[in-house]
């Protein structure tokens, strides 16, 4: 009998502990410990953002699902992480801090035969000053709670703006190395959308801010792809749609302070200037949760298992961009010191970023962090499952391998709801990081895999997503049918 | 805002019934490209 604790529910985490235990006989025993009482599926967060859907639509409580299908949980934080056990006894173990009901505040032991760590990204608010959800006009869509906040607000001015007042909305990124541009993407045509809806459009200036060198860059150093019967680079995309919607733009913009109504950002060419604004939605940079690892002995090893995320078979040798190669990424997501540990999703440290870094002459590194989101963090959550099953059935390798260099990736960004209004500006990329050896003249993708397209049929297919994925995460007759 | 999408095309992108055929194009195309198999790279190129 083998015990597989997964930590965290989030898209990662819940599709491990899926698989999992619609694969593993009863005997073996799959617990998932998280923080959150709820699943939520993170792409609708935007459609909550503009008050077009309801939290309730977006999410599910975990608890009686994993009580149905005979997966336990713990609502609870980890706070330290112990791969070689105590003094007393070799087995691994992780402690966990409860954090609801009548266990709230208790500490407990939780060991285990094999662990995925799945804790996603600390959204990093603190590391802009004066960033945080619900403060200085600033909001965020990262979580459906967020998300509710910045509609309450967005509403609030467009109700002001039927009275008369002209408003400044910027949205974008909220630190030098944010990443998960998409989301924004998605956001501010949403929100300019919205605007139309209520016919206050002409009253608003909508203004992007990132810390992409070119539009279009969303961490993923751009791209190279079919429109049509056209080849169009990503920015060139992005550019067209903007200039169509009179959003404006402002890139290679770290955002650095936050104040009422000011975001205050350094460019790429040293210079410090600052934006006003009536409402901001600005993603954070994200970063590890800071966990600490010990050895048997309670001697600190955290270094053999986090680099701010945690260590997998990545190659981690520092190098400069123009050495870096889509062989640095990680192929099966476990951890070289302890191999019954595995970090899928979002809990990996990348090797390197993807995008070109840029520093300016201050010194300031202002370029975006690598994007993993959903689809990707579903299938490498799968494949470290597959592996864990087939190390349990006596297979002494890992098998299953999935590298973000050799997977591709649909990114379908809502560009307006609505059955007959709405729009989707479609997106799949293969592979997700750029391999320049192989599609040299591609910028490193394949032609034919990297498309874009706008247009209704974006809406429906994000749509469509959403009541996909929200069947296949509530496990649900057949949901093993619906891919990653 | 300049107009950066033709008329034409903007009817293109808006039309339940051209859209609806293109909604079943990009399911199986999206469907092709992220289900169509992942795996590893260093042995590939190596």
């Amino acid at each position: 009998m083998s015990k597989i604790v997964i930590l965290g529910a989030g898209i990662s985490g819940h599709v491990a502990a899926s698989h999992l235990r619609r694969k593993l006989s009863k005997q073996h025993e799959v617990l998932v410990v998280s923080p959150n009482s709820n699943y939520q599926w993170i792409p609708s967060n935007i459609w909550v953002g503009i008050g077009r859907m309801k939290s309730e639509e977006i999410l599910f409580p975990l608890a009686p699902l994993y009580k149905k299908k005979n997966i336990g949980y713990k609502q609870a934080l980890v706070t330290t992480f112990h791969p070689e056990g105590n003094t007393e006894s070799t087995k691994p173990y992780v402690n966990i801090k409860y954090v609801n009901g009548e266990l709230k505040g208790k500490t407990e032991k939780v060991t285990y035969d094999y662990l995925i760590n799945a804790t996603g990204p600390k959204l990093a608010f603190d590391m802009t000053q004066g960033l945080n959800p619900g403060t200085n006009k600033a909001y965020s869509v990262c979580t459906y709670s967020h998300a509710e906040h910045a509609w309450h607000a967005l509403n609030d001015l467009i109700q002001q703006m039927k009275q008369g007042k002209k408003a400044k909305i910027l949205i974008g990124t909220g630190h030098a190395k944010s990443t998960c541009q998409g989301a924004a993407f998605e956001y501010i045509l949403n929100v300019e959308q919205e605007l139309r809806r209520h016919n206050v459009r002409d009253k608003a200036e909508v203004i992007w801010i990132a810390n992409e060198y070119k539009l279009g860059d969303f961490g993923m150093d751009g791209m190279l792809l079919s429109y049509g019967n056209n080849i169009m680079k990503s920015s060139e995309m992005v550019e067209m749609v903007f200039e169509d919607r009179g959003i404006k733009w402002i890139i290679g913009a770290g955002v650095n302070k936050i104040e009422d109504g000011i975001a205050h950002y350094e460019t790429l060419d040293g210079e410090y200037k600052s934006e006003t604004y009536d409402f901001a939605m600005l993603i954070p940079a994200f970063s590890g949760h800071g966990f600490k690892a010990f050895d048997k002995n309670n001697t600190e090893i955290t270094e053999k298992l986090f680099k701010g995320f945690m260590l997998v078979d990545a190659d981690y040798t520092p190098k400069p961009y123009e050495e870096w190669s889509v062989q640095d990424w990680p192929e099966t997501y476990q951890n070289p010191s302890y191999k019954n540990i595995f970090a899928p999703g979002i809990a990996f440290a990348p090797p390197h970023a993807i995008s070109k870094p840029r520093v300016n002459k201050n010194g300031t590194a202002i370029s975006p962090a690598p994007p993993r989101t959903g689809m990707p963090s579903g299938i490498t959550a799968k494949l470290v499952a597959d592996n864990i099953i087939d190390i349990i059935n006596g297979k002494k390798d890992v098998h299953h391998k999935g590298s973000l260099g050799n997977m591709g990736a649909a990114c379908i960004a809502s560009a307006g709801y609505g059955m007959t209004k709405g729009s989707g500006v479609s997106i799949t990329t293969y592979p997700i990081v750029p391999d320049y050896n192989k599609y040299p003249d591609t910028q490193g993708r394949q032609l034919g895999k990297t498309f874009g397209e706008i247009g209704l049929a974006g809406h429906w297919l994000k749509l469509a997503l959403h009541y996909a994925f929200i069947y296949k995460a509530k496990m649900k007759p057949f949901w093993w049918l619906i891919p990653e | 805002m300049t107009q950066r999408i033709s008329k034409s095309k903007r009817f293109y992108m808006m039309n339940p019934i051209v859209q609806f055929f293109k909604f079943i194009w990009l399911s199986i195309k999206i469907m092709l490209v992220v289900a169509g198999g992942h795996g590893g790279t260093r042995k590939v190129n190596n």
